[in-house]
């Protein structure tokens, strides 16, 4: 939505401090790897569903906002498919591409057969699961279009209804023109530069530090910026460029750390587990946390 | 989490959930060690005490209440939750999400989304309410008011208060699409705010600009919008790339219809209103609306009869400077009528008699809709439905040949436009359209076009009420089967119900809403709420109305005189004889 308003609510230091989850008994490093399975999902399922990243990447905060905070939802309660699904289905309603609850399902049916690390890649034919695993009998359809709209109002109730999301994109490539590092036409350094932004902020999605819900759109933009030009080796202004924008200088290093490390840390999860597959379900994650349990 | 969650008898602590994992489901993780639950959510509807139906619109009631907590009145709009298969409805989304990110002292407030749990039911199936502060009158219902008279300063206080809300609400880039006087609520402070967003969505062209009226649009848009007597030239002709000038046009009409009192263009089809139109302010030329015979048409008509314009002659009685500002308003040219910024700016506003305050302003009879009510022993009648918007309803074009507006869920607050808060007869008078059909006068003939003020008024109590059903329900059923889905046509299933009644079946509704119409001459416009070009691909709004037609349906009837949908059939036929 073009809206004049750039900002989001953010998160509480009480939200932060405690969650649902871990009030259920889980740990904060397995919270954080499901969460970021949960992310690895909904993107998945949203590009399968051909949504524009925008829309994504406001599923995304819209699914992490609603697993915060010790009021939010529980992964041991509230199954990450379910809210994932909820969460894009719901966000596609609002957007110009509304999805129906039936390409949707599909999309968690298939996805619910596949490894994270084959899920974007389009499947060789001797990869591609057969589709009678992955068909929703009309029955099964019901079922979970019932779960899908339960989940929904649930993540409607749980948020207020705020489902403002203003994602740091557009943003990033206004800022980007404005420091005047995007000439027309493109160089190939000036290419690299937007596209490294765009990836750190997508990236960003997937920090355990839920850098989209404690930082504004713009402090985002900024850090994503400034890492991508470091990284590039484009210069930018050695006058502190950042305040232009509304970001301090302290909340730009948080941030920089924070983009900079989310790369280490999703190749760190990725071998975690077995191809990549962190437990989502509430059964895997229990099973995952008294195997954590006797390990101790 | 939520309350389905809440069930069974496990309230088991933390921790010991673990026990029961072959059951996730009947765990109570959610309760903390002291028996409360972890989520709140959105606040209960407990926390209201509710004082009284205001109403009830296509979308759900509309009741008055006492918040506990600020001892404050405020309206609780019920969210009807009628697509089950879409869950949450989309307009009501769009709407919620629209309301939650403006902030405007013009335009009405979105408090809260309050949920209300009923025990006996299924409790995943919550009720939702939007809350927004109370507010005593509608404008429309307030120009009924036959004690109301409106002073020059008074008017250039809502104008002004008007266009500085829609100057904030296009500068947001959000386009209204159903500007009306019944959706202009009236405190008794003088405070005027916008309401009832379920046809507005964001505004993807430039937002407009000093001097340069709504500027251009790039993309398509449904033309299925804005209210009849309100909709602007270029909607009727079925402009795709309308601006925020669209609005605009509807502040004309509300401009003109302070001064007189009622609706300045009461079409009872797309082309008489269209044909309305340029009676008073001539006919469109490639001077007054370049590009005008490029576009479609209005039901297929492109040629329109010579007439000048003849807005002076009309407003004869007001000074040049209003006269102007009329005019600029209601420029058939699109792209020249005045945007809110240079309205704003208008000699009207600086002349005198300057515009009073808003606190400055007399305080109008509070509500007696109630008391009128209970003297009936009747219960709330449903303000008119909105006919209205649907956002996202199936692409049927033919709300275009004037059948069943669309109503959409959310308009309601005022439900039934605007009536709610001050009814000012406004009930009453719709009501005995309904079965008074033949018993009670014309109301409205009353009304003398060229006169300005409001018109004689009945009030609803001194009404004859023989026939009226005792019970403290509905309002009487007309012969046959309720109206009502006629009325309802105004969301999407319109296109449903007309289908239902020209194929014979036993739906009487239109039949007997038409009379409503002989005996009042009153054409109420429909709402020609239209479906988002976006949506049209799905069905939403064809479904399951089926319910509140029911309900609701013969209330419709009472609709104030700018609501009902369309039976354009019939009335097409018939209207000769009642037009003035």
């Amino acid at each position: 939505m073009d809206l004049t308003s750039l900002s989001n609510p953010l998160v509480t230091l009480d939200q932060l401090s405690s969650s649902s989850s871990q009030l259920d008994g889980l740990s904060t490093e397995l919270e954080n790897s499901i969460r970021f399975g949960g992310v690895q999902l909904t993107e998945a399922a949203g590009v399968l569903l051909r949504l524009p990243q925008e829309v994504i990447a406001q599923a995304v905060v819209i699914f992490t906002r609603f697993y915060t905070g010790p009021e939010g939802g529980s992964f041991l309660i509230n199954p990450v498919k379910d809210v994932s699904a909820a969460s894009l289905y719901m966000i596609a309603k609002i957007s110009a591409i509304p999805q129906t609850p039936r390409s949707v399902l599909n999309v968690y049916a298939y996805l619910s057969l596949t490894a994270p690390k084959s899920r974007m890649d389009a499947p060789s034919d001797r990869q591609r699961p057969d589709p009678e695993s992955h068909y929703l009998t009309t029955g099964a359809y019901l079922a979970a279009r019932t779960t899908l709209l339960q989940t929904e109002a649930m993540i409607l109730r749980a948020l207020s209804f705020i489902t403002k999301v203003v994602v740091p994109h557009h943003l990033a490539l206004t800022f980007l023109q404005t420091l005047g590092v995007l000439p027309s036409p493109p160089t190939s350094k000036s290419r690299a530069l937007a596209g490294r932004t765009i990836s750190h902020l997508n990236t960003g999605l997937f920090s355990p530090q839920l850098l989209y819900l404690t930082h504004q759109p713009t402090a985002l933009a900024v850090a994503a910026i400034y890492v991508a030009a470091k990284e590039i080796g484009v210069n930018l202004p050695c006058s502190e460029w950042w305040e232009v924008f509304d970001v301090d200088r302290e909340e730009l290093g948080f941030l920089v750390v924070g983009l900079g490390s989310s790369r280490l840390w999703a190749e760190q999860e990725s071998r975690k587990w077995v191809e990549g597959k962190c437990p989502l379900t509430v059964e895997e994650i229990m099973l995952e946390m008294e195997r954590g349990r006797e390990v101790q | 989490m939520a309350s389905p969650m809440l069930n069974g008898s496990s309230h088991s602590p933390i921790g010991t959930a673990l026990v029961h994992k072959n059951q996730p489901s009947k765990r109570s993780l959610e309760l903390l060690p002291n028996g409360q639950p972890r989520f709140h959510g959105c606040s209960s509807i407990k926390r209201y005490n509710i004082v009284s139906k205001l109403g009830e619109g296509t979308f759900g009631e509309v009741y008055k209440a006492v918040s506990l907590k600020t001892n404050r009145a405020v309206a609780l709009k019920k969210i009807l939750m009628h697509h089950e298969k879409e869950g949450f409805p989309i307009t009501a989304l769009r709407e919620i999400k629209l309301l939650k990110l403006l902030s405007h002292p013009n335009i009405l407030k979105l408090e809260e989304v309050v949920v209300e749990r009923k025990k006996e039911e299924n409790n995943r199936r919550a009720i939702l309410y939007m809350v927004t502060p109370y507010m005593d009158h509608d404008l429309s219902g307030l120009l009924e008011n036959p004690a109301v008279r409106f002073s020059e300063p008074q008017i250039k206080c809502y104008m002004l208060q008007l266009l500085q809300g829609l100057q904030f609400l296009h500068a947001s880039k959000i386009l209204h699409r159903d500007m009306k006087a019944a959706n202009l609520l009236i405190n008794n402070e003088g405070v005027l705010q916008i309401a009832d967003f379920g046809l507005a969505r964001p505004y993807d062209d430039p937002a407009p600009e000093p001097g340069k009226g709504g500027g251009e649009a790039t993309r398509d848009y449904t033309t299925m919008v804005v209210t009849r007597w309100y909709r602007p030239p270029e909607l009727l002709l079925h402009l795709r790339r309308y601006t925020t000038a669209v609005d605009m046009w509807g502040v004309g009409c509300v401009f003109g219809e302070m001064f007189k009192g009622r609706p300045i263009l009461m079409g009872n089809s797309d082309l008489d209103q269209a044909q309305k139109i340029f009676a008073l302010v001539g006919s469109p030329t490639e001077d007054n609306m370049p590009g005008w015979s490029l576009l479609p048409g209005c039901d297929g008509v492109t040629t329109f009869e010579q007439k000048p314009n003849a807005l002076h002659q009309a407003f004869r009685e007001q000074g040049s400077s209003a006269i102007s500002l009329l005019n600029e308003l209601l420029k058939l040219d699109w792209r020249k009528r005045i945007n809110a910024m240079d309205a704003i700016k208008h000699p009207y506003f600086t002349q005198v008699p300057l515009p009073a305050k808003p606190g400055d302003l007399p305080r109008f009879e509070d509500s007696h809709e109630l008391d009128r009510r209970k003297f009936r022993g009747q219960k709330a009648a449903p303000p008119p439905a909105p006919a209205g918007g649907t956002v996202g309803m199936g692409p049927n074009g033919d709300f275009t040949h004037g059948v069943g507006p669309p109503n959409h869920h959310l308009s309601g607050y005022r439900g039934g436009n605007g009536n709610y808060p001050n009814g000012q007869g406004q009930y009453g008078p719709r009501r005995d359209h309904y079965d008074g059909r033949q018993q009670v006068p014309p109301v409205y003939d009353h009304r003398n076009p060229a006169s300005h003020g409001p018109p004689p008024h009945r009030p609803t109590w001194a009404r004859d009420v023989n026939g009226l059903p005792p019970g403290p329900g509905l309002p009487p059923r007309p012969p046959g089967p309720p109206p009502s889905a006629v009325t309802w046509g105004g969301q999407g299933r319109a296109p449903l119900v007309r289908e239902d009644s020209r194929g014979g079946q036993p739906n009487g509704a239109r039949d007997t809403y038409i009379p409503s119409y002989a005996a009042n001459r009153e054409n109420r416009d429909r709402v020609y709420r239209g479906r988002d070009c976006e949506q049209r691909n799905d069905d939403r709004g064809d479904r399951g109305r089926y319910d509140d037609r029911r309900e609701q349906g013969p209330r419709e009837l009472g609709r104030r005189r700018s609501r009902s949908p369309d039976i354009p059939r019939d009335r097409d036929r018939n209207r000769e004889t009642y037009r003035r």
